[in-house]
């Protein structure tokens, strides 16, 4: 078995690498990013490509041939959305699609995706549980949410031209544990955490270990369809910062919004909206499905939750 | 669902002798644990008062103030358990005292549910939902407790929504009613929405449009009981007596309600009336053919959601003629 990992250098395809190696039956990683990451456990054959590039389907489909790859993972998504907006549309969209093509033209036989529930939307109207037939809204004030769900738009159509290549996009929420680290998890780091007075959503985190679990079992045997991925429970947002000793600064909306407009402009060149909105509406996604594909989860939203907070307890007086 | 009582253990019986023995032993424990107990509190009133000690324990309380007030998971709709255990006192003070609630009919429920309740809205605040629940928690404490479906506008109001979610009320769409209804808790749904609640006092109890079905469908598609309840009094509790849709537009809510009392007592006047409330429970809606085709059947829906408003006035009707006065 021979597996390709686009986005090496992710905290995703570092740890695939691992797990995958780590199997009694070893397949063949072909790594795929910008620079080779500075560290690579194993030997993994490595190319390096720019998704973004115009010619680079032609580049990323003769790389497959050559390598006779049968299963792509795609994980060349940013954990931090970040002020270049065009280039992440380009890296994002553009790139995504380069690689659908290039996985027609190679005759690859699985497609792995990444994908996010966030591309559901944080909306008043949703129900309490989204499921994977849900409609996907996005968020029109994050770029990185609404270039997912463009994503998924593409392939919805994709898909079905393609019949021969399995397809599985897996959506998963907010993702919590000892070493994930992404624009969320530094959200949610500090010691006084701004919420949306009058608001507490409940939230869903997955552990990371999960995560991997889900990837690797996609990866390598064959789970076609759209799926959540999920932890089991879900915790209002002043519970888990009650839980984790930290304190929330509720202010009115009107004024958060206004206040962390500059911070969010230089950070995600998103306005705040982009990210509060998620604090204040629910997008619950129900994991039903993804549970009864892949086995129920090592740890619920909680667990995950304390997972992270116990990392993160010490570092403070390192 | 098993009866409760099914799994109780019968005592085993004792000897009369055996039994005194036990007695007296219980005895000495309690004398026992009563002398430790002054024991301590004398010792802790000798000692001087320890202001840092206080300050530590402040300290500590302010820091777990979130903690100790919720439990630390909720169910998969809000719903804390927790909250509900201590807020029971007011909750019983209201259906008891305040409102004087007189619950009728419930002999005719079936004995296990889930089952989906179909009432009369009223009122702004969704105080209707919250007590019929509580009522019906009395009458089949083996049931898990009922739901009650809160309009959209209610669900968006700022510290709104995470409090109706710890009482029990989840945002109505059809999604939520058939999650709740395939995991066995029974649910009450408003089909008046919006139009319902925000009525003013002159259309007091006269029922509006019975939306589009979706009670019907929902009980038809998960295969449940479909039962009218006539609840009589929760008008009274917040008389509208006009709306004022500009003054709402300023605070974002779809209109700004006048009722006898706010927004001259400002806060205050937020507080319900104490009308005599009555409740009651009709008999389950005959549905013919109880699965999801029927469901597909537009006529047949539109025909039964009819049908259903008919016994629904009609039990509000005999509430309001079984009552003398509104607040007696």
């Amino acid at each position: 078995m021979r597996i390709a990992i686009t986005g090496l250098g992710t905290f995703l395809g570092q740890h695939l690498v691992q797990r995958l190696q780590s199997r009694k039956d070893p397949p063949t990683v072909v790594g795929l990013d910008l620079k080779r990451p500075l560290r690579l456990a194993g030997d993994i054959c490595f190319h390096d490509i720019d998704l973004t590039d115009p010619v680079a389907d032609t580049r990323l489909a003769e790389i497959l041939r050559a390598e006779r790859v049968e299963a792509v993972v795609h994980l060349a998504f940013r954990r931090f959305p970040s002020r270049a907006i065009e280039y992440d549309h380009d890296l994002e969209t553009l790139g995504s699609l380069h690689v659908m093509s290039a996985c027609a033209a190679a005759k690859v036989r699985r497609l792995v995706v990444q994908s996010t529930t966030m591309a559901y939307g944080a909306r008043p109207d949703n129900p309490n549980f989204l499921a994977e037939s849900h409609p996907l809204r996005g968020h029109p004030g994050a770029h990185n949410v609404q270039n997912r769900v463009a994503v998924e738009e593409i392939l919805r159509d994709w898909s079905p031209r393609h019949p021969e290549l399995e397809l599985s996009v897996l959506r998963h929420c907010w993702v919590m544990g000892p070493s994930y680290f992404d624009r969320t998890v530094e959200f949610f780091e500090a010691q006084r955490i701004p919420t949306v007075l009058g608001c507490d959503p409940l939230l869903q985190f997955v552990h990371e270990e999960d995560l991997l679990d889900v990837f690797e079992r996609a990866a390598v045997e064959s789970h076609p369809g759209v799926f959540n991925v999920v932890g089991r429970g879900v915790v209002p947002l002043s519970t888990l910062l009650a839980q984790a000793g930290k304190r929330a600064l509720p202010v009115p909306r009107g004024l958060l919004y206004r206040a962390a407009w500059l911070a969010s402009q230089s950070a995600s060149g998103d306005p705040p909206e982009g990210f509060f909105d998620y604090l204040r509406y629910l997008w619950v996604a129900d994991g039903e499905l993804g549970w009864a594909e892949f086995g129920e989860p090592l740890y619920t939203t909680g667990e995950a939750w304390s997972a992270f907070v116990g990392s993160r307890r010490m570092r403070r007086y390192r | 669902m098993s009866d409760p009582t099914d799994n109780v253990v019968p005592f085993p019986s004792r000897e009369r002798g055996d039994d005194r023995e036990l007695r007296a032993a219980l005895r000495d424990l309690r004398s026992e644990i009563d002398r430790r107990f002054q024991a301590a509190a004398s010792h802790e009133r000798d000692q001087t008062f320890d202001w840092i000690q206080l300050f530590d324990e402040l300290r500590h309380r302010l820091g777990t103030a979130g903690v100790a007030e919720r439990s630390s998971e909720v169910d998969e709709f809000g719903f804390d358990v927790l909250t509900l255990v201590r807020s029971r006192v007011l909750l019983d003070f209201l259906v008891d005292r305040y409102w004087r609630v007189d619950l009728q009919g419930e002999a005719a429920l079936p004995a296990d549910g889930p089952v989906l309740f179909v009432a009369n809205h009223s009122g702004l605040f969704p105080w209707d939902g919250l007590v019929f629940a509580q009522c019906l928690q009395r009458e089949r404490p083996a049931w898990q407790r009922t739901r009650f479906l809160v309009a959209d506008w209610l669900v968006t109001l700022p510290f709104a929504q995470p409090l109706l979610a710890r009482f029990g009320g989840v945002r109505a769409c059809r999604e939520n009613t058939d999650r709740l209804l395939r995991r066995g808790r029974s649910v009450l749904a408003f089909p008046e929405g919006e139009k319902g609640a925000a009525k003013d006092f002159r259309r007091r109890y006269q029922l509006q449009r019975f939306g589009r079905g979706g009670a019907v469908r929902a009980a038809l598609e998960c295969g449940v009981p479909l039962v009218p309840v006539g609840i009589v009094g929760a008008e009274e509790t917040h008389p509208i007596l006009f709306k004022s849709r500009l003054a709402g537009r300023a605070t974002g809510l779809p209109f700004l309600p006048v009722t006898p009392t706010f927004p001259l007592l400002g806060p205050l006047g937020l507080l319900p009336l104490p009308a005599k409330w009555s409740i009651e429970i009709g008999e389950p809606l005959e549905l013919v053919g109880i699965d999801a085709c029927a469901a597909q059947d537009e006529l047949y829906v539109s025909r039964m959601n009819e049908q259903l408003r008919a016994r629904v006035r009609e039990l509000v009707a005999r509430g309001l003629e079984r009552r003398s006065s509104a607040w007696t």
